[in-house]
């Protein structure tokens, strides 16, 4: 037990955890050891735990249409695994097996969840480290779509942005019955969602029209209550589209969580309805400890999630396309995490 | 709300696609994976071009109001029948008194005569209020065999209407074109009206040679307050694809094999198996186009824009 605790120390994803809570959860983990080639799930499987690796290493691998295997990343010593399943609760997104004799310390699905609900500041700090983790992953997938691709960043400058953000027609919050029945929101308590959801400004845009550039810094985060707004990777007259923000749906918010440029360019598809929260309201939801932050997160944690499973399948339909493993250096996976 | 199945390529069991998968398209009638709140339980229909059979430029058609998962004779003709294309189809209704199930309301729609098919996923709405609008874009004698009460019928008149010939065999690039046309029409029609609530549109038209599928929603994501259809539309009106050699059963999991070129191609509401790592989702906004043709199987898909 003392071992477990020590290495639960130094797990970068755990940082922060006071003694307490790692002799907590180190009851709860089990400790398994998996020989050189054997798998630990499939793509596809019901999802049941998430693991840590101990001892070792695992390959990630991407299933594709056609009999074809990607394999997308290695997970080393330190480093966790299928956590975007546990997530949301879907199946795993892609296969794990050992490379070598590896030694994980598995965390179930309930003790998971559990971690993440407690009213207690390391909960948020955990929160918000999957969000950037995801975040990154997100990124990775993108940028090996924009890989395929070819050509310099395309479509609307970051002028176009600045244009469309000061011609957005604010408005009277919309129908609060109608936010609650959507199924992004249903499950909160609704003066937590409430909360969240007046701590921004309400903007009418019409279609057609550029909020986020690829490459340039966000201006700010936005939910869409009504319409759509697409998500695209634009080079040259190729594009992409890796995620439509239907109602309920956020985008802008990696280039807020991570201080890096946006990895998407987002034109609404529709006319549509949008919830405004720029970069201080933003920053001030993300790094709250109380129960609009804790409605904020997950919002925020859900759709991160979702868009990179969709960001899976039309890299499924570029990937098919090309020779099987290994997934080309020119878009390093980020080391702190796996997918599954 | 319904599920509906298109299929191109080799000769093909039909009990592969409605019976055997674990996803399979009668299964979807009272187990739907994406669709929590909604079954399709208002009727079956299918229509299956083979190429062996007599008059092979008709279709088997077989349309029925019972349940099919309990019938037998469709189970039977299901192990006999290997047609080149399919499209089957099970209906989905609002829980409304106002809902009506009957034959004339089952898909694929065929006109008699009329060598293009129809089913349709998703619904317009208001569509009583804008239906009469529809008569000036309809050629008089599609018009007069509208049977049932479904806006779909109404759309698959719209569309024939856009063929230089409603009852030839239309070039896939035509028949991509006039169904492009109609969706245009109704947008003209539903703005005309003042209607700008969320409507899907989710199209499967076919020769027996040749598919356009079509997923797309007009005013996608604007519901008023109240709406009952809210948590319904959103996630639901999805579509999948999965393309290759042929769909077969290994290891006891059915998937499409590698083919290239491609030989064969599935196109569902839902991937027939709970695996979806051998099926790809089309995007909204998308119109895609198959054919058959001596060098194999010719596939496009392309942005929707109407």
């Amino acid at each position: 037990m003392r071992k477990i605790v020590e290495f639960l120390g130094t797990a970068p994803f755990l940082e922060g955890g006071a003694e307490a809570d790692l002799v907590e959860l180190a009851q709860v983990m089990r400790r398994r050891t998996v020989r050189e080639g054997e798998i630990l799930w499939r793509q596809g499987d019901e999802a049941r735990e998430m693991l840590f690796i101990a001892e070792g290493g695992v390959s990630v691998s991407l299933h594709l249409p056609g009999d074809r295997v990607v394999q997308m990343a290695t997970v080393d010593p330190g480093e966790i695994v299928g956590e975007i399943a546990l997530l949301d609760g879907g199946p795993n997104t892609m296969s794990v097996e050992a490379t070598e004799a590896t030694t994980v310390l598995a965390l179930g699905r309930a003790d998971f969840a559990a971690l993440l609900a407690r009213p207690h500041p390391w909960s948020f700090a955990l929160k918000r480290r999957l969000a950037s983790l995801v975040t990154s992953r997100l990124r990775s997938h993108l940028l090996y779509l924009a890989g395929s691709l070819g050509d310099e960043i395309g479509g609307s400058p970051a002028e176009e942005v600045a244009r469309t953000f000061a011609e957005l027609e604010y408005c009277s919050p919309p129908n609060s019955k109608y936010i609650q029945r959507l199924a992004t929101f249903n499950a909160f308590d609704p003066v937590a969602l409430w909360g969240f959801l007046t701590s921004g400004r309400y903007a009418r845009c019409p279609s057609g029209r550029t909020l986020i550039a690829e490459g340039a810094p966000s201006t700010a985060c936005y939910l869409t209550i009504n319409g759509a707004v697409e998500k695209v990777l634009i080079r040259g007259d190729r594009r992409i589209r890796v995620g439509l923000a239907g109602p309920g749906k956020a985008f802008g918010y990696e280039s807020l969580i991570d201080g890096r440029p946006s990895p998407v360019t987002a034109i609404t598809r529709e006319r549509a309805l949008l919830l405004v929260l720029p970069r201080d309201p933003f920053e001030q939801l993300f790094n709250g400890e109380d129960a609009i932050s804790r409605v904020f997160l997950d919002v925020i944690q859900r759709d991160v999630v979702a868009t990179l499973r969709q960001t899976l399948r039309p890299l499924a339909r570029q990937a098919s396309a090309r020779p099987v493993s290994p997934a080309p250096p020119a878009a390093p996976l980020q080391p702190a995490t796996g997918a599954g | 709300m319904c599920r509906v199945l298109a299929y191109l390529g080799e000769p093909l069991p039909v009990r592969n696609l409605l019976f055997d998968p674990d996803n399979s398209l009668v299964r979807q009638s009272y187990s739907p994976r994406m669709m929590n709140t909604f079954l399709n339980l208002a009727g079956f229909g299918m229509l299956a071009w083979d190429p062996t059979s007599l008059e092979p430029a008709d279709p088997f058609t077989y349309r029925t109001t019972t349940l099919p998962s309990y019938d037998r004779n469709l189970r039977y003709l299901a192990s006999k029948l290997a047609p080149t294309c399919l499209v089957a189809h099970v209906r989905g209704v609002t829980y409304s008194d106002e809902a009506v199930v009957t034959d004339t309301n089952l898909h694929p729609f065929q006109f008699p005569g009329a060598r293009v098919v129809l089913a349709h996923n998703g619904h317009l709405r208001q569509f009583s209020r804008m239906r009469f609008a529809l008569v000036e874009h309809v050629r008089p004698e599609l018009a007069r065999g509208i049977e049932g009460t479904t806006d779909s019928e109404w759309i698959y008149a719209l569309i024939l209407s856009q063929l230089d010939d409603p009852f030839g065999v239309p070039e896939t690039s035509e028949l991509a074109e006039a169904t492009t046309n109609a969706l245009r029409i109704l947008r003209s029609v539903r703005a005309a009206h003042g209607i700008d609530t969320s409507s899907p549109a989710n199209l499967c038209l076919s020769t027996g040679r040749a598919v356009v599928f079509t997923r797309f929603s007009f005013d996608y994501g604007w519901y008023p307050p109240e709406d009952e259809m809210l948590e319904t539309d959103l996630p639901f009106v999805s579509l999948w694809y999965a393309i290759g050699g042929e769909y077969t059963r290994r290891n006891g999991d059915w998937s499409m094999t590698a083919g290239d070129p491609p030989r064969s191609l599935i196109i569902a509401s839902e991937p027939l198996t709970t695996d979806h790592s051998t099926w790809l989702e089309v995007p909204e906004y998308t119109l895609l186009t198959a054919e058959l043709t001596p060098a194999g199987l010719e596939f496009d898909t392309r942005d929707l824009d109407v």
